[in-house]
């Protein structure tokens, strides 16, 4: 039996009276990597913050490595890499600076974690960056600077929130055949995404959550069975019980058409 | 990054922290960190700087220096060491609490901590440490430039008591201040969204920038009233005045005072800041899940069915599209903060000058036996128009200057009505009300008989807005420039100069014209014509 990684037990959270996860139910073994995919606010963000400790107020229980994260301190989170959805970085810091200061948050040596952050920077070929501030940098630039800044200490399990937002088709490619890389080497991938072919082509588990609950949980082969769709965006369109997209699209077409040219 | 010396000062308290179980190896990585930020950011006081490299935040230092030496004045107030001894606090505290709200705000609300330094294997304890530590070490630099020269100064005046009394007093004010407001951040939180407190940020750097120049304008006078005589007397809601609690050791201990009152506020100002900062510590991690709230959506706002400013608008503009551009010049004038911050104080002065030179005229002709509602001191009233040349200046500038892209993939018949657009909206929106009330204002202490008068300052008004247009823009939209690169390029203060210089003509000319009788409304008339053909002329 392979190692249990991350536990999810009847995860529920609300925001001022709003219910945004109803009783998540969810194990993940070692060497996984999980698209982790839903409508927009269906609670993905929500459940990354939650196992990172951004948010409180949750009920239920969240293991990882068989430790609850309620009853121990921040010691957990070693093992952790986290890439957020926004964005959020030290912009007016270097790319050296900052890659090196997140390494020490994480306990590595200060010259082994700019050395890394060096050579990983190179692998991008960004090394004539290094030394420029992040507020210079494009939004592919940055968003490889923040996927980096999560692996830098060799973390076991990897959470990801959009982690391919404005990264050009080569660097997809070179993401995409990284994690897999990472799984094979026993890592565990925990990722979330709206493009639905990087996910389908990636992931060896599919979870689907919508309105807050797991609607769907398995294989893309799997879930190809149960619904009879071809495609994963057609699998998401039914179990999001979105059915009406072709009349959205007419609708907004006519819309268009009306004689906006009155003058 | 280079290691810093206030961090290395701070290694001699390294016990302390970890007394109390904070990993201060880890702690000391994270305000490294938040000081190299620091050096890279510029502070609002210095706005009118241009970017350099360096240590701005050091280079800043010297104008809270400035601000000290406008202390001094108070330190002679006389023996009654509670009043003049609050007022000192006071007026310490409005200084240090308005720059710790202004500079420091991006600071304590920083989100991005939350994403970045949470989700690492930090304690939570150090983190917070690390943003206390981060705060006192920036609160003690200003502090310290700013008491550096009265200290010295009640030194030599009062001698080695009141000079102790005076720095203890200001430490326990600098924990007071911090606690403060970050209660006051947390109480705004509580009830409102993230925008509206940015805007409330917002409005009180605004109220810094035209605080300090009638703060200037108040102390000046303060010279003439050292010899005031007045005798404290205590009223039980003293007790919630701050700088009274300050005032009270003073008191209490230099003119040996052992009233009650002063031992019951002297308790208050040692005891107040250290409750405040343990509420804080107490309601710091509620503080940080109300944070969230800036990260949120704010909630939308209600459509007005009806407003004043596009019903004027739709007067004044008569094409569509020139209407279309003249509500979006409004909404951006009255939303976006850098632009406000930059303009806001300047409408403020505009305000206030012509009053304070009135003030002055006053002041001269009780000398000179002419009462003021008969002379011709409401030329003053030019004063307001003073402003125009840089607003009109910083029309080009816009924090969003990257959504300006809609102005060229737009098919826009008339590139002009742009432009047009948004100097009669800020004509309407800023100028227009400043000198509205200030008419009402001055037709009361001139009566109607002014009227004409104010009509010919208004139409030169919009004479100079074209004139200050022409001068500045290049063919170039609005809001379209990057607000950095305002303040850029020597000649721009000559200009702004020299457009003031004209306002001085056109007084000069009014002045002229209200000797010959009558003539003022042939100069009207000239006037209107002469606008209206350069408005024409001008903006095409």
């Amino acid at each position: 039996m392979d190692e249990k990684v991350l536990a999810l037990k009847d995860l529920t959270m609300s925001y001022s009276g709003k219910s945004v996860l109803n009783g998540i139910n969810l194990d993940v073994y070692r060497g996984q990597i999980i698209g982790y995919i839903g409508p927009n606010g269906a609670g993905k963000s929500t459940t990354l913050k939650i196992i990172l400790g951004l948010v409180e107020g949750y009920s239920g229980t969240v293991e990882i490595f068989g430790q609850d994260i309620s009853a121990t301190d921040h010691t957990y989170k070693q093992k952790i890499g986290y890439v957020p959805e926004n964005a959020e970085i030290y912009d007016n810091l270097t790319a050296a600076e900052y890659l090196t200061f997140i390494g020490e948050l994480y306990g590595l040596d200060r010259k082994k974690a700019e050395e890394k952050a060096r050579k990983l920077m190179e692998q991008f070929d960004m090394e004539e960056v290094f030394h420029s501030r992040i507020s210079s940098f494009s939004k592919g630039m940055r968003q490889k600077v923040l996927i980096l800044s999560s692996l830098l200490h060799n973390p076991d399990v990897i959470f990801l929130d959009e982690p391919l937002s404005g990264l050009d088709a080569n660097s997809v490619m070179v993401i995409k055949d990284m994690l897999e890389s990472l799984a094979n080497q026993g890592k565990t991938i925990f990722y979330s995404s709206h493009i639905m072919d990087v996910v389908e082509k990636i992931s060896n588990r599919i979870v689907l959550l919508v309105d807050g609950k797991i609607a769907a949980d398995g294989s893309f082969d799997e879930l190809k069975e149960q619904s009879k769709e071809g495609s994963l965006e057609g699998i998401f369109n039914q179990l999001t019980g979105f059915d009406v997209h072709k009349e959205t699209a007419d609708s907004i077409v006519s819309i268009v058409m009306e004689d906006g040219r009155d003058a | 990054m280079r290691d810093f010396r206030t961090l290395k000062f701070l290694d001699f308290f390294q016990p302390i922290f970890r007394k109390v179980n904070i990993d201060y190896p880890m702690m000391r990585k994270i305000v490294a960190v938040k000081l190299t930020m620091d050096q890279r950011r510029v502070p609002t006081i210095l706005n009118d700087m241009k970017r350099k490299e360096g240590n701005q935040f050091l280079k800043s230092l010297w104008i809270y220096a400035l601000y000290g030496v406008l202390l001094i004045p108070f330190i002679f107030l006389g023996e009654n060491f509670m009043l003049q001894s609050s007022i000192i606090m006071g007026v310490s505290m409005f200084i240090l609490m308005t720059s710790m709200i202004s500079d420091y705000s991006s600071v304590l609300l920083d989100i991005r901590d939350k994403v970045i330094l949470n989700t690492k294997p930090v304690n939570t304890r150090t983190i917070n440490a690390a943003k206390l530590v981060h705060i006192s070490i920036y609160l003690s630099f200003i502090t310290g430039a700013f008491i550096t020269i009265p200290a010295i100064v009640t030194l030599f005046t009062y001698g080695i008591g009141y000079f102790f009394i005076f720095i203890v007093g200001i430490i326990l004010l600098d924990m007071f201040v911090m606690a403060l407001t970050a209660l006051i951040y947390m109480l705004i939180l509580r009830f409102f969204d993230g925008e509206k407190l940015k805007d409330i940020i917002n409005y009180v750097q605004i109220l810094l920038a035209v605080g300090i120049v009638i703060g200037y304008q108040i102390i000046i006078r303060v010279f003439d009233m050292v010899d005031l005589v007045a005798v404290y007397d205590f009223s039980w809601w003293h007790v919630f005045i701050p700088p009274l609690w300050f005032g009270a050791p003073f008191e209490l201990l230099l003119n040996q005072n052992y009233a009650t009152e002063m031992i019951v506020l002297s308790i208050i100002a040692v005891i107040g800041p250290i409750i405040s900062i343990f509420l804080y510590y107490y309601l710091m991690p509620s503080f940080e899940q109300n944070l969230q709230k800036l990260m949120e959506e704010s909630s939308s706002r209600k459509k007005k069915r009806w407003s004043l400013s596009d019903l004027i608008g739709n007067v004044i503009c008569f094409k569509r599209e020139e209407r279309a551009f003249y509500r979006f010049a409004s909404t951006m004038i009255s939303r976006e903060r850098d632009f406000k911050l930059k303009v806001y104080p300047s409408l403020g002065m505009s305000f206030i000058f012509p009053i304070i030179f009135l003030y002055n005229n006053m002041e001269l002709q009780e000398i000179t036996g002419t009462p003021l509602s008969q002379g011709r001191s409401y030329l003053t009233l030019y004063f307001a128009n003073i402003i125009i040349g840089t607003v009109v200046y910083m029309l080009q500038f816009s924090s969003k200057y990257k959504g300006a892209w809609v102005f060229y993939t737009t098919p826009i018949q008339d590139n002009s009505a742009l432009y047009r657009a948004t100097l009669k909206a800020f004509f309407v929106k800023l100028y227009l009300p400043v000198l509205l009330v200030l008419s009402v204002v001055y037709i009361w202490i001139f009566s109607f008989r002014i009227l004409p008068d104010i009509l010919v300052i208004l139409v030169t008004s919009l004479l100079q807005v074209v004139i200050a247009h022409k001068v500045f823009n290049k063919g170039k939209f609005p809001f379209t420039e990057p607000m950095d690169s305002a303040n850029q390029g020597g000649g721009t203060a000559g200009i702004i100069i020299a457009l003031m210089l004209i306002v001085g003509v056109f007084a000069l000319i009014h002045f002229i014209i209200s000797v010959i009788p009558f003539a003022i409304y042939i100069y009207l008339v000239i006037l209107i014509v002469l606008t209206a053909v350069l408005w024409k002329v001008l903006l095409k």
